[in-house]
């Protein structure tokens, strides 16, 4: 994803577009974050559309696997329950992008920390994600906290990987003390994972 | 509510009025027999002095209602009314203005789940650990200083959310908390640096006389005494040290120690003692070197922290 493409404009209708067309742009050898970042944010979130996929946990954010995109990517729907939060966490090399389908998160963008990290983690900037909006990430812009700060309304966001990965590392805001965590999948493709 | 809503939906179970201005309850909420949801967020409650009608503890809602959504409006205390529905399991005030939670919590004695995240709470009643079936709790984005040790009494508590608050230590009895998964910190002055505090208020005739009763096992019974020191009784803690065996209630030595769990980071842990002369295993007075009764906490709490392993959203 480092050469500039051919950018289309792209509209997905549905999420079953969305889908399709990220098949279609992936396909290809190359592919553009400017692209995909475009295409993510013009569909307009339709709740009919992904809520079999929307399963919420009472005590965290899920993670509900919707397409893994022939190994390319991941594409999946988190879900945020009032005052839910992420740890502070990198993304092991890949892209990751975000969109709101419903309310709003908050993401905390944080510096790398020093090598041995024995201090309080820089902030870089924050910000509050509305709905449809899409936010990119990757290693190399830094390491976020995503967090729903609203006690009243949940949220729904659609997060795309590529690569896909299952781990990561989560950082101590107050040391830059780094831990790798294995993710999973709370559902997939509307089923509920056993665990 | 509009009238008559009881004689069209008899057998109503859910009622969401969320987010259409609502300055009170009403009587008609007296007449549901069946409603076991009540959703009211992002509203206007309270109106003015009375939430809810005369009558509600009678009212076959006490028993129904299980769940109570009253996030997003004004509340500045928790209506004492709330407090008579006996058979609620869930409860949210998140978004409001309290300032605080009232000790008479215990009431709601099936409340599995409570969210007070978003008000201006500075304290914890103890009497919050009263609640047996606790499993969620959430008291962040508030101005929380301290947490009692009693919280550790909460068996069932799977998650405690105490992020974005104003706490510089928690009580050790923390680790007591085994089935706790989730535990949620940042956004916490909490002491980084070793700390020594060692001003200690001497206790009071009420502290000396209740650790008596507890220690020396003096028998009583509810109608011997004033509910208040029955109450008062029931909230003992035990000295960490194993030797001891004493109870204290408020007055105790305070020394901020840490412990790493599993590597992720120290947390400043308040070791409560009863008085400077218990000397605890891990913990002496003033003279002893910092480094010998460090190793002896971290031996002592790497046992409990395994257990938190899941532990700590930093």
């Amino acid at each position: 994803m480092e050469q500039p493409v051919q950018t289309e404009t792209w509209k997905a209708r549905s999420l079953e577009e969305l889908v399709r067309i990220l098949h279609q742009i992936f396909a290809e050898d190359k592919v553009s974050v400017d692209e995909v970042q475009a295409l993510m944010e013009s569909y307009e979130s339709n709740p009919e559309e992904w809520l079999q996929y929307a399963k919420f946990d009472q005590y965290r954010y899920t993670r509900n696997l919707v397409d893994n995109g022939n190994g390319k990517f991941n594409l999946m729907i988190l879900c945020w329950g009032e005052g839910h939060g992420s740890s502070i966490h990198d993304h092991t090399d890949s892209h990751c992008f975000m969109k709101i389908l419903q309310g709003n998160l908050k993401e905390t963008l944080f510096e790398w920390p020093e090598k041995k990290g024995n201090g309080e983690m820089i902030k870089k900037s924050e910000r509050v994600l509305r709905e449809n909006q899409c936010a990119y990430i990757n290693d190399s812009i830094g390491l976020h906290r995503v967090e729903n700060i609203s006690h009243t309304e949940p949220a729904v966001s659609l997060h795309l990987y590529s690569p896909p990965f299952d781990t990561c590392n989560t950082f101590d805001q107050r040391t830059g003390h780094k831990h790798k965590v294995t993710m999973t999948f709370y559902s997939q493709f509307g089923e509920r994972t056993v665990c | 509510l509009p009238a008559g809503l009881s004689q069209w939906f008899p057998a109503l179970e859910v009622l969401d009025v969320s987010g259409t201005g609502l300055t009170e309850m009403g009587t008609e909420l007296l007449s549901l027999p069946c409603l076991h949801t009540l959703l009211a967020k992002n509203n206007r409650l309270p109106g003015g002095p009375g939430l809810a009608p005369k009558g509600l503890g009678q009212a076959p809602l006490a028993r129904s209602l299980r769940v109570l959504n009253l996030s997003g409006n004004r509340f500045s205390e928790v209506p004492p009314a709330l407090l008579q529905l006996r058979g609620l399991r869930s409860l949210s005030l998140g978004g409001n203005r309290l300032h605080g939670i009232p000790p008479d919590i215990q009431e709601l004695h099936s409340l599995e789940f409570l969210y007070l995240g978003g008000n201006f709470i500075t304290a914890i009643p103890p009497e919050l650990a009263k609640l047996p079936s606790l499993r969620y709790l959430v008291l962040c984005d508030n101005k929380i200083q301290s947490i009692p040790p009693q919280l550790a009494q909460l068996h069932s508590l799977r998650s405690l959310s105490l992020h974005n608050n104003l706490l510089t230590y928690l009580p050790r009895e923390i680790l007591n908390l085994v089935h706790l998964d989730e535990l949620s910190l940042r956004g916490n002055p909490l002491v980084v640096r070793f700390v020594r505090d060692l001003t200690y208020n001497p206790p009071s005739l009420q502290e000396l006389a209740g650790r008596t009763v507890k220690t020396r096992n003096v028998p009583y019974a509810p109608s011997d005494l004033p509910e208040s020191l029955v109450r008062y009784l029931s909230l003992a803690s035990n000295c960490p040290n194993p030797k001891c065996g004493g109870v204290y209630f408020d007055s105790c030595v305070r020394q901020i120690k840490f412990v790493d769990f599993c590597g992720k980071y120290r947390l400043p842990l308040m070791h409560y003692l009863c008085s400077p002369e218990c000397s605890s295993p891990f913990s002496s007075a003033s003279q002893s070197s910092t480094s010998q009764s460090e190793s002896d906490s971290e031996d002592e709490a790497s046992v409990a922290a395994h257990r938190m392993q899941k532990v700590l959203l930093g």
